[in-house]
C-alpha cells in the first residue's frame, strides 16, 4: 500500500457492501482491510487493491465453487430429461461446436447463450441449465464453445471472432435445424455477457448475414468498457492492447446496436460490476436506444443468471417476454 | 482433529462454503462425549443451527422478501381467509383462474419463530399459472406460545381442514388438496401428513392428497438434545406426538423429500431417514438430493417450476411442466 493517502476508509466498497447487507460475506475482505492505509487511486476512487478485489468474484460471492457445482449437476439433470443435445461444428477447430437444445415447435425462434466464466473457463455442457425454459416455451437453445482467453495466449479476438461466427452459423443453418434466422436473441452473462456485448456491435457484413441477424439480447453480468478491467489483476492473464480495450468496449461503439437490450445486475454483485451494467444502461438510453435495466436484489454474480431458468425469475421472465414467448410452466 | 470433525470439514469443504468455514469452525480442542450418534454437544448444536452451514441465510430471506413484493405486484394481493379466531390465524390464497383447481397449502419454515405468509408469495406463480391455488398459512410463533409446539401443530391442521371444508369459497377442489413446507414448516407439514383427520377432525382421513417436504425435521429427538431446547419447551409429549416418523401408520398419500447437500448433517439424515422408514412401511416416497444447495437455497427452488421442489410439487399435483 502507498503511503500518499491518508487513512480514508474505503467508503465505495464498505458502504455497498453494508447496504447489501453481505457481512458474511463481506467479512474476509473487510478484514484485509483494516488498518491498511488505502493506496494511490487508480479507478475512480478504488486504490490497486480494491479494483483487483471488484474484479475478483470470490471476493464478493464466497459461494462461487458451490454454485459452479450446482450448476453442473443442474445441467446433467436437464440432459437427463431432454436428452442430449444436437451437436454442429460452426468453423474448423475442434472447439468450434455448438450444443442445440431443439424445441418441437416448427419455424421456432433461437436463444443463444454466451456462457461465462472470466473469459478462461466454461464449456457448453455446463452452461445449458435454462435449456428447459427456451425448448418447452417452443424456442430453440444453443449453447456455444469457443476458445478461452489462456489457449488464446492472452488475446481476447480469438473468442470474439468465434462467438460472431458461431452466431453466423445459426443464421446461415436454421433451416436446417427447424429454426426461424428471422428470430435469433441472444444471452449471455458476465464475460459471456461482456461478449454478447461485443456480438452487438458487430460489423455483419464481413460474415453475410444481415445487419439486424440478432432481434434482441438479455446481458447479465457483464463488462462494457475494459479500461478498469485492463487496470485491474485481469492483465495478469488477458495480454490487452489499446486495440483491444477500444474494440472490445461494447460502450464505445453504440452506434452499432440495432435491438433491444436488457440489462441485469445483482445488487451483491462487485462494485464495478453494477457499475459497469449501471453505466452500460445509461449510455443506451442516452442515445437513443432501446434497453431494459434489471436489478436483482439479493443476488450474487453467480446467482442471478440462475433465475434464467425460471420462467417466473427475473431473467426468464423478462428473455421470454423479450422474445414474446409464453412459458409452457 | 477426531474423525468427526474432519467430517464436518470435509462436508462444508464439499459445500464450497470455505470462508464460513473459517469463521464458524468450532476451536480446537477435545471432542466432548457423544450426546446424538457420533456428535458432541457443539457439534449438535451446529447442526441444527442453520447459520453455521449456511452463512448466506440473511441474504437469500431478503431476496425472498424482495421476489415475494414483486410477486404480489405482478398477482395482485391475494385473498385472505381467517381458519380461526385470533388474528393470526389467516392465510393467504393466491388464486388459479381455473375453477375448482387443486390446491397447494405451503407451510413456511423459520426455526418455528414468527415468519409471514406474505414473504412466500414468491413461490405461488409456477403453482398459479400451471392452474393451482398457492394457499399460505400464518400460524403463531414459538415466541408467542412461551416455547410450546403444540399450539402451532393445532393451527397448522386446523389449517388444512379450514381449506378442505371451504375450498369452495375460492374455487378450490378439496378432494385435491396438497401439501408442501420447508425446515420447521415441513416438520409442521410431516405433523399434517400424520394427522388422525378422522379422529381429530371428523374429516376424510385421506385430506390431504400428497406433500413435498424441503429440509425438515421428523424426528424430534435429537433437536430437544440440541440447543434449540433453549427456545422449545420440549417435553415427552410432545417430543412423541409430534415426531412424524414414529406414526407412520397414520401416513396415507404420496411423500417427497427433498434436501440439499450443503445443509447441515443433521438436516440431511433427518430426510434420508424419513425416506428409509416410509419407504420401509411400505409406503409411496420420493427422496430428491439437490446437489450444491444449502437449507435456504433449497427453498427457493420452489419458485421454479424447473427446480427441484418446485418440479415435484407440480407433477405430484400431475400439473408438471411438459
Amino acid at each position: 500500500m502507498h503511503g500518499d493517502e491518508t487513512q480514508r476508509e474505503p467508503l465505495t466498497r464498505r458502504t455497498l457492501l453494508a447496504a447489501a447487507g453481505a457481512v458474511a460475506a463481506a467479512s474476509g475482505a473487510a478484514v484485509a482491510q483494516q488498518g491498511a492505509p488505502k493506496g494511490r487511486r487508480v479507478w475512480l476512487d478504488m486504490d490497486q487493491k480494491e479494483l483487483d478485489d471488484a474484479y475478483d468474484q470470490a471476493v464478493y460471492a464466497p459461494n462461487q465453487e458451490q454454485i459452479a457445482k450446482r450448476r453442473v449437476a443442474n445441467c446433467e439433470g436437464v440432459r437427463a430429461r431432454l436428452g442430449a443435445p444436437r451437436r454442429f461444428a460452426y468453423g474448423p477447430t475442434p472447439v468450434e461446436g455448438l450444443d442445440l437444445y431443439p424445441t418441437k415447435r416448427a419455424n421456432a425462434p433461437v436463444q443463444i447463450f454466451i456462457h461465462g466464466g472470466a473469459w478462461r473457463a466454461g464449456t457448453a455442457r455446463d452452461n445449458c441449465e435454462a435449456a428447459e425454459l427456451f425448448v418447452h416455451a417452443g424456442a430453440h437453445f444453443v449453447v456455444p464453445d469457443f476458445i478461452n482467453v489462456i489457449e488464446a495466449e492472452g488475446s481476447l479476438f480469438p473468442m470474439v471472432e468465434q462467438v460472431r461466427r458461431a452466431v453466423a452459423w445459426v443464421y446461415k443453418n436454421a433451416a436446417s435445424f427447424g429454426a426461424d434466422p428471422d428470430r435469433i436473441y441472444i444471452s449471455g452473462r458476465s464475460s459471456g455477457a461482456h461478449l454478447g456485448g461485443v456480438v452487438l456491435i458487430t460489423d455483419w457484413k464481413e460474415f453475410g448475414v444481415p445487419d439486424d441477424v440478432v432481434k434482441g439480447a438479455l446481458l447479465s453480468s457483464g463488462m462494457y468498457d475494459l479500461k478498469p478491467v485492463r487496470l485491474s489483476k485481469r492483465s495478469a492473464y488477458v495480454k490487452f492492447t489499446d486495440e483491444m480495450e477500444e474494440q472490445l468496449s461494447t460502450q464505445r461503439h453504440l452506434q452499432r446496436i440495432n435491438c433491444p437490450v436488457i440489462l441485469a445486475h445483482g445488487t451483491y454483485e462487485t462494485p464495478e460490476f453494477q457499475r459497469q451494467t449501471r453505466e452500460f444502461a445509461a449510455a443506451l438510453k442516452a442515445a437513443g436506444k432501446p434497453v431494459t435495466l434489471l436489478v436483482g436484489v439479493g443476488y450474487n454474480h453467480f446467482e442471478i443468471p440462475e433465475t434464467l431458468g425460471n420462467p417466473y425469475g427475473l431473467l426468464g421472465r423478462a428473455v421470454l417476454e423479450q422474445m414474446k414467448l409464453t412459458s409452457a410452466a | 482433529m477426531t474423525e468427526h470433525t474432519e467430517t464436518m470439514t470435509a462436508l462444508k469443504e464439499a459445500s464450497g462454503a470455505v470462508s464460513a468455514a473459517q469463521e464458524t469452525s468450532p476451536p480446537a480442542g477435545r471432542k466432548g462425549p457423544p450426546v446424538w450418534l457420533d456428535m458432541d454437544q457443539k457439534e449438535l448444536d451446529d447442526a441444527y443451527d442453520q447459520a453455521k452451514y449456511a452463512p448466506n441465510r440473511d441474504q437469500v430471506l431478503r431476496r425472498n422478501a424482495a421476489n415475494s413484493e414483486l410477486a404480489r405486484a405482478r398477482l395482485g394481493s391475494p385473498q385472505r381467509f381467517a381458519y380461526g379466531p385470533t388474528p393470526v390465524e389467516g392465510l393467504d390464497v393466491y388464486a388459479a383462474k381455473r375453477s375448482n383447481a387443486p390446491i397447494n397449502v405451503f407451510i413456511h419454515g423459520g426455526a418455528w419463530r414468527q415468519r409471514w405468509a406474505k414473504d412466500f408469495a414468491f413461490m405461488a406463480e409456477p403453482f398459479v399459472h400451471a392452474g393451482a391455488h398457492f394457499v399460505a398459512i400464518d400460524f403463531v410463533g414459538l415466541e408467542e406460545t412461551a416455547g410450546a409446539l403444540m399450539p402451532i401443530a393445532d393451527q397448522v391442521r386446523r389449517a388444512v381442514a379450514w381449506v378442505f371444508r371451504n375450498a369452495a369459497r375460492f374455487g378450490g377442489d378439496p378432494n385435491r388438496l396438497y401439501v408442501s413446507g420447508q425446515s420447521s414448516g415441513a416438520h409442521l407439514g410431516g405433523v399434517v401428513l400424520t394427522t388422525d383427520w378422522h379422529k381429530d377432525f371428523d374429516l376424510p382421513r385421506d385430506v390431504v392428497k400428497g406433500g413435498v417436504l424441503c429440509s425438515g425435521m421428523y424426528d424430534l429427538k435429537p433437536v430437544r438434545l440440541s440447543a434449540r431446547s433453549n427456545y422449545v419447551a420440549f417435553t415427552d409429549a410432545v417430543e412423541q406426538a409430534l415426531s412424524s416418523q414414529r406414526h407412520l401408520d397414520k401416513l396415507n398419500c404420496a411423500v417427497t423429500l427433498v434436501h440439499g447437500t450443503c445443509e447441515t448433517p443433521e438436516f440431511q439424515r433427518q430426510t434420508r431417514d424419513f425416506a428409509a422408514a416410509i419407504r420401509a412401511a411400505g409406503k409411496p416416497v420420493t427422496l430428491l438430493v439437490a446437489e450444491g444447495y444449502n437449507h435456504f437455497e433449497i427453498a427457493e427452488t420452489f419458485a421454479n417450476p424447473y427446480g427441484a421442489c418446485g418440479r415435484a410439487a407440480l407433477e405430484q399435483m400431475t400439473l408438471g411442466p411438459v
